[in-house]
């Protein structure tokens, strides 16, 4: 909160709290059943993913991202030498599938920042034709098997797709060999070093899947917020002779940036984590691998530790989103704790 | 500055909101628009303000006779405030005042030496000086609305748009600021309008009413003639309670139960009173609320000053007498 510390002004004299059921027997009940429904699903795998990374120790567990390099100087036989090479090798495929999760993340987030604003911003603020069937074709996604969106977009942009002689001969540069080249060629000091052709099974399709998959998230956790704040303030502003963006900036967002950021939190978990889509259109090149993808190769390769450290890293973003998701939760209910108001007295 | 519409008409999808409503509002002018709800008086403010679009085919919405129609909400230079305040929720009293002094752009806009020295002279304005810190959450809602109405005042607007302004006010509160709005027009002669469906607040604080229904304006008048001399029926009907009794041609008898006087006999009571039977009583306040029953089986408000009903002295079940004293005759082609 900017400015001046709120003050908590309200008594909140009539508690809204149901009342607990009379029996505590059933209430004992409900709460066992409760937890022991979490144990079972959720901490239990989440413990045994740590156990199962930290097989080997903890040095096991660092050498899945910093293999043991051959001592200096010494003779290695051929075994070896293929030993220390392997290691490195997958180390590196590691690094670079944490590399491809947060590259993804880090292009569909912003993307899906601007679409969910403008889908939510779109479907409260105004009226149209449609306007229902928009809002249930924003669900689409988590009605439809991640596989399925993958396969669509294989069908789509594929060789034999619908777009495929368009979409296969597409090249389109990687946005990471941008480097500096100076102004000897012309005004604009930048270019890119290597490019990409096609869309299927390049990173580009792992991204328009991830897109696919997590686009609910930002406008779903806007709607409802942006429904129930109505357009007056947004008309105040702009009767004050406030443009457009300055509105939007001043008056919409701070209104709703606690539900942006949740809704942004719930939309990287999800990128983070995402397998099935991206699986269809990674083509199992072990370059398009994200940690998910990375997590399944280590595994059918019988090495079950590795497959575990990179799973327990994904789990440790899980368990960061988890704590971010709460403590936005909990400062939101705080607001409305103070955003009540006092009686006229 | 004056404010002329001409022909507007305003339409959601199939209902008509608006029908080919005519209004012209004088400099200075503070006028009621008063109606039920689903009147359109509501839509006929966001019309003026620019907030509604009118269907196409109306006719122009002219400020100091210039069409405005095609002006931007915000380039209009209206002040507007809404029935919930509408408050900047994160910023301070005194920035949701700022706000559109810091918004101009950046030739117009006043250094910041003026804007606080505008901004503390509309605080003492809503007399709210010691507040400028607090957020709108920690106001009560006749503070807010004094906020909001700094806030729209500050950009010095050429006419003042109020949509329903006590409305989510309590009783006290609403009676206090609406007298308060009546002085601080008095003051600072802004052309205003304001939409209401309390009677009582559109007469006591206009200089002038118009009373609306289904989409038209019934009648525009001052609040003694819409009292008065109602256009008809549903004027009559909306700024009061009444009894109807139904005449010979075919018309209604309107009368205001404050306009029936009772008699305890038919000597003093005169050729034209009628006699009745009292069937309730009920007190409130200043005023006592006396059912009859007429001999043809008519129910019959009346409503006596207390002075009145204590020197009649009157009980349920007794016999009297009572006259009409000022009669409204209409069509009844209308229905609330």
């Amino acid at each position: 909160m900017a400015g001046a510390p709120i003050a908590k002004v309200v008594s909140r004299t009539g508690s809204a709290r149901p009342a607990p059921p009379a029996n505590p027997l059933i209430r004992r009940i409900l709460i066992l059943l409760a937890v022991a429904f979490l144990t079972i699903f959720i901490v239990v795998p989440l413990v045994n993913v740590f156990v199962q990374a930290l097989s080997k120790g903890v040095e096991g567990y660092v050498a899945v991202f910093h293999p043991p390099e051959a001592p200096e100087g010494a003779t290695l036989t051929i075994l070896q030498k293929r030993h220390f090479g392997e290691g490195a090798a997958q180390a590196t495929r590691t690094w670079n599938s944490i590399g491809m999760t947060l590259s993804v993340a880090a292009v569909v987030l912003p993307l899906n920042i601007l679409f969910g604003l403008a889908a939510a911003w779109a479907t409260t603020k105004f009226h149209f034709r449609g306007r229902t069937l928009l809002t249930s074709l924003i669900d689409l996604p988590f009605s439809v098997s991640p596989v399925v969106a993958g396969l669509v977009f294989v069908l789509l942009l594929g060789r034999n797709g619908i777009f495929g002689d368009w979409a296969t001969h597409l090249t389109w540069p990687d946005v990471f060999s941008l480097h500096w080249i100076g102004f000897a060629n012309g005004p604009w000091p930048f270019a890119f070093g290597r490019s990409f052709t096609g869309v299927i099974f390049t990173p580009l399709a792992i991204v328009l899947a991830s897109i696919f998959v997590t686009f609910p998230f930002v406008a779903r956790s806007l709607t409802p917020l942006m429904e129930s704040l109505g357009s007056d303030e947004e008309m105040a502003a702009l009767s004050l002779g406030a443009s457009g963006w300055r509105t939007f900036f001043k008056i919409t967002l701070p209104n709703v940036k606690w539900a942006l950021l949740y809704g942004v939190i719930l939309c990287a978990a999800r990128a983070f984590g995402e397998f099935g889509a991206v699986s269809v259109v990674s083509g199992h090149i072990d370059a398009n691998d994200t940690m998910p993808l990375r997590i399944e190769k280590l595994w059918n390769e019988y090495n079950n530790q590795a497959a575990f450290t990179v799973a327990s890293v994904l789990a440790l973003l899980a368990v960061v989103t988890l704590v971010a998701k709460t403590l936005i939760d909990w400062k939101t209910q705080g607001n409305e704790r103070t955003s009540e108001g006092v009686s006229d007295a | 500055m004056t404010i002329e519409i001409r022909n507007i008409s305003k339409s959601y999808g199939p209902s008509l909101v608006l029908r080919n409503v005519d209004l012209k509002i004088n400099s200075g002018e503070l006028v009621a628009l008063l109606g039920p709800s689903g009147s359109g008086k509501t839509t006929l403010l966001r019309v003026i303000a620019g907030m509604e679009q009118a269907d196409a085919g109306s006719g122009p919405v002219l400020f100091d006779g210039v069409d405005v129609s095609g002006v931007d909400l915000g380039k209009r230079r209206i002040g507007f405030v809404f029935q919930h305040y509408a408050l900047f929720k994160h910023m301070s009293v005194f920035e949701n005042i700022a706000f559109g002094l810091r918004a101009k752009p950046r030739r117009e806009r006043p250094d910041e030496a003026h804007i606080q020295e505008k901004v503390h002279s509309l605080l003492d304005l809503i007399q709210l000086r010691n507040l400028a810190h607090r957020f709108p959450s920690q106001l009560s809602g006749g503070q807010r609305q004094r906020v909001a109405l700094a806030r729209a005042l500050a950009v010095e607007p050429r006419v003042l748009l109020l949509d329903e302004p006590f409305g989510a006010l309590d009783a006290t509160v609403r009676r206090e600021l609406r007298r308060w709005l009546r002085r601080l027009h008095d003051t600072i002669h802004v052309t205003t309008i304001f939409v209401t469906h309390d009677q009582e607040e559109a007469l006591e604080v206009s200089d002038r009413v118009a009373v609306m229904n289904a989409g038209r304006i019934e009648q525009l008048a001052s609040p003694q003639e819409v009292y008065e001399k109602p256009a008809n029926a549903f004027v009559f009907k909306f700024l009061g309670n009444y009894n109807l009794f139904h005449g010979r041609s075919g018309g209604g008898s309107f009368v205001r139960p404050h306009d029936i006087k009772i008699f305890r006999n038919a000597e003093s009571a005169g050729p034209d009173a009628q006699p009745g039977m009292v069937t309730h009583i009920g007190f409130g306040g200043p005023v006592v609320k006396v059912e009859l029953e007429s001999d043809d089986k008519t129910h019959v408000d009346v409503e006596l000053p207390a002075q009145a009903f204590h020197d009649l002295n009157l009980r349920r079940g007794e016999k009297v007498w009572f006259a009409l004293r000022g009669q409204h005759e209409f069509p009844l082609d209308y229905s609330i």
